[in-house]
């Protein structure tokens, strides 16, 4: 962890300070972007809620049949990569909603359903609906109800959520470019990019990447101050049944509206890549092999290099996760504390930071190809974490001890107590990372070559061009990239039902 | 609202299938009937019912001569105290006990004088600056008794409220509930699994 993240990014802060970065951090242009980035990121959080709200209440206060497929359903959006969900949203709106920062803020909306469905519901089950009837029978109407009561005792998760949608959008990089309009959409992390890529700004890249990390910060202090009054231990309740036709209706509706909402983009998708002027085809599939004339290189050669950065992200990931899960079980939790880090600093820093520590002298791995897997594989570790943890504190450390008595020798002992939690927690970190690299899109921009770009680049650029042909072969190239990210996050969670959850 | 007699007209009650015989009784002001049963045969969906939170399968509740059939649980003016206190936790305790003034649309001021008495009556003015939930199970029992009776409700319905306290406590708070009723009046039906608190409070008993 100190090799790949402390070293690039104390690198980084050396290299690029000076006294241009102070008068950067003070130009009105960057604070411009940054209140801006702050209005789209708040646009966004409201209609999270908005729309996560009254989907959380139906599935996790209610017991009906369908109730796992569609909380399923609702979390598709936020494992797809986001140039794919860009795409869907091009897809479906097409030029009907010419202005930027209502696409931009609809899919940042799309993505982070799942964020408020799983975070508030996760409380709301805890609370108990009696109260609510307290309160009604006390005289409040619904309204005053859920404003009274409901409301506050769901605030923690709510605030909890705001913050983590705050976040997305705020940094928000593959969704901007593709949706954005260049001027209102505008965020720190597209400054950033732009910084790096294109003007070779370094202090004004620094500048920005300071200004996101404060901000990013600032959103987390207050995040962690309000978990940590989270009262612990509370009992999840049971759901209760459908009583009444009322209820039925409200849980009918909600269900339908939540399909069509996470269901369209993807379906547009997928009719944009069987589909021509001149009717369905299946022409962009059979064309994708001699793909050239969109003069940005081969998508088949694109497709087996992101896969190929998958597998070695998913290697490497797999051992920071083993350490990881070594530090968690030794009550190291500074390790953790530490592995959390990449949660604040954005993809493009990261990435940054790597290319200017390990390009030079005998530190030069640029010809290596692992420049992009390390930094995929760092991008992942916090949510590697969020995943593993609670199952690796649940290990209970007598077993290692039964097996000791029992005669097994330590190594052997060990593997005993904490071997199956172990191998689970490499797996999915592994699995996790890869469904990771094949989606992010900022850290690959930076440092794939021209001529080599990865999957999600590629959509990128594909996108940027004029022409139907351009439009389906990112339509071909999404939907590829949906089933194989689909079917890796399904593969992780089969592992973590079987093997990390004790 | 004036203090009426509640009647149950051939009330059959349940989810799917009844949970009772069809029922029929009244309860009048200051009176105090108490529902004895062995858990699971539907005294608490009984009171679920007459609060409006299920609807009855069949038969009629009347308050007075108002049927309740279709009145939202919010207008049926009812006071109701489960087995736990239930005190919203986001709220002091006298924004507990002055809830459903202020829901009634009265002023805070008001609202706040009304809870002051009403926790002076139950001996805890004391504590009025503690938070819900450093409360002993006495206490909340207390405030929560407080909070349901608060806007003078036209029925108060219990449903084994205190039966997780100790008895010597459980018996004070009983004890509190038939001197309450008896003072204002209030029509009331208590819930209980322990024929001892039917001794203790009915003016008359349902069973079935």
């Amino acid at each position: 962890m100190f090799t790949f993240l402390i070293y690039p990014l104390t690198k980084l802060a050396v290299t690029a300070w000076s006294a241009e970065t102070l008068s950067e951090l003070t130009s009105s242009t960057l604070w411009q972007v940054t209140l801006r980035a702050g209005g789209q990121a708040l646009l966004s959080v409201g209609l999270s809620l908005l729309i996560g709200i009254p989907i959380a209440r139906v599935l996790f206060t209610y017991r009906f049949l369908g109730r796992g497929f569609i909380l399923a359903l609702v979390t598709v959006p936020f494992v797809l990569p986001t140039v794919v969900v860009a795409l869907g949203f091009r897809a479906l709106f097409g030029d009907a909603i010419p202005n930027g920062l209502i696409l931009v803020v609809l899919a940042h909306a799309y993505i982070n359903i799942a964020v408020v469905v799983r975070l508030v519901g996760a409380q709301w089950s805890t609370l108990d609906p009696r109260m609510e009837v307290t309160a009604a029978t006390l005289g409040a109407n619904p309204f005053r109800v859920f404003t009274s009561i409901t409301l506050p005792a769901l605030r923690n998760s709510i605030v909890l959520a705001a913050c983590v949608v705050f976040i997305f959008s705020f940094s928000s990089l593959g969704i901007v470019v593709v949706l954005g309009d260049g001027s209102s959409t505008r965020t720190l992390e597209q400054v950033l990019l732009r910084s790096t890529s294109v003007l070779l700004d370094f202090p004004a890249a620094l500048a920005a990447a300071i200004l996101q990390l404060i901000v990013v910060s600032l959103v987390f202090f207050i995040s962690a101050r309000i978990s940590r009054n989270e009262p612990r231990a509370r009992v999840v309740l049971e759901r209760e049944r459908i009583g009444g036709r009322k209820t039925m209706f409200i849980v009918a509706v909600t269900c339908l509206v939540a399909t069509v909402l996470v269901v369209s983009p993807i379906a547009s998708i997928l009719w944009s890549s069987v589909s021509s002027s001149g009717g369905v085809t299946l022409q962009w599939w059979s064309d994708l092999a001699s793909t050239q004339n969109t003069r940005i290189g081969s998508p088949i050669a694109a497709l087996s290099r992101s896969i190929g950065l998958a597998l070695t992200t998913g290697v490497i990931a797999a051992i920071l996760g083993g350490a990881i899960a070594i530090a968690v079980m030794s009550k190291k939790g500074f390790v953790v504390t530490l592995a959390l880090i990449p949660l604040g600093v954005s993809a493009v820093t990261l990435g940054l930071g790597i290319l200017l520590a390990f390009s030079r002298g005998s530190f030069d791995l640029r010809g290596t190809g692992t420049l992009i897997p390390i930094t995929h594989a760092l991008i992942a570790v916090p949510i590697v974490v969020a995943v593993a943890t609670p199952s690796l504190r649940n290990v209970d450390p007598r077993r290692y001890f039964l097996a000791l008595s029992l005669g097994a020798a330590p190594l052997r002992a060990w593997w005993t107590a904490f071997g199956t939690v172990f191998s689970g927690v490499m797996l999915a970190a592994g699995g996790l990372a890869a469904a990771v690299s094949l989606g992010e899109f900022g850290a690959a921009t930076l440092l794939s070559r021209t001529d080599s770009p990865t999957v999600p680049v590629q959509i990128a650029r594909l996108l940027s061009k004029p022409g139907e042909s351009a439009f389906a072969t990112a339509a071909v190239l999404s939907v590829i990239l949906i089933i194989i990210t689909m079917s890796l996050l399904l593969i992780v969670d089969r592992i973590e039902s079987r093997k990390v959850i004790t | 609202m004036n203090n009426s007699t509640l009647h149950a007209r051939d009330l059959v009650i349940g989810y799917k299938s009844a949970l009772t015989p069809a029922l029929s009784f009244s309860v009048g002001p200051g009176e105090i009937l108490v529902v004895v049963g062995e858990s699971g045969c539907g005294k608490s969906t009984l009171l679920s019912t007459l609060a409006g939170v299920i609807p009855p399968l069949s038969g009629e509740i009347l308050l007075g001569k108002t049927n309740l059939g279709g009145v939202p649980i919010h207008k049926r003016s009812i006071g109701l105290v489960f087995q736990d206190p239930l005190l919203f936790p986001h709220l002091s305790l006298i924004d507990n006990i002055g809830y459903s003034l202020r829901a009634s649309g009265a002023s805070k001021k008001s609202a706040r004088l009304r809870a002051t008495e009403l926790l002076e009556w139950v001996g805890l003015s004391e504590i009025a600056g503690q938070k819900t939930w450093q409360l002993s199970g006495g206490q909340a029992g207390r405030v929560a008794l407080a909070r349901a009776i608060a806007a003078k409700p036209a029925v108060l319905l219990l449903d084994e409220p205190y039966s997780a306290l100790d008895s010597a406590t459980r018996l004070r708070l009983l004890a509190d509930v038939k001197s309450l009723v008896t003072r204002e009046g209030i029509p009331t039906i208590h819930v209980t699994h322990d024929h001892s608190e039917a001794d203790l409070l009915a003016t008359r008993t349902l069973t079935w």
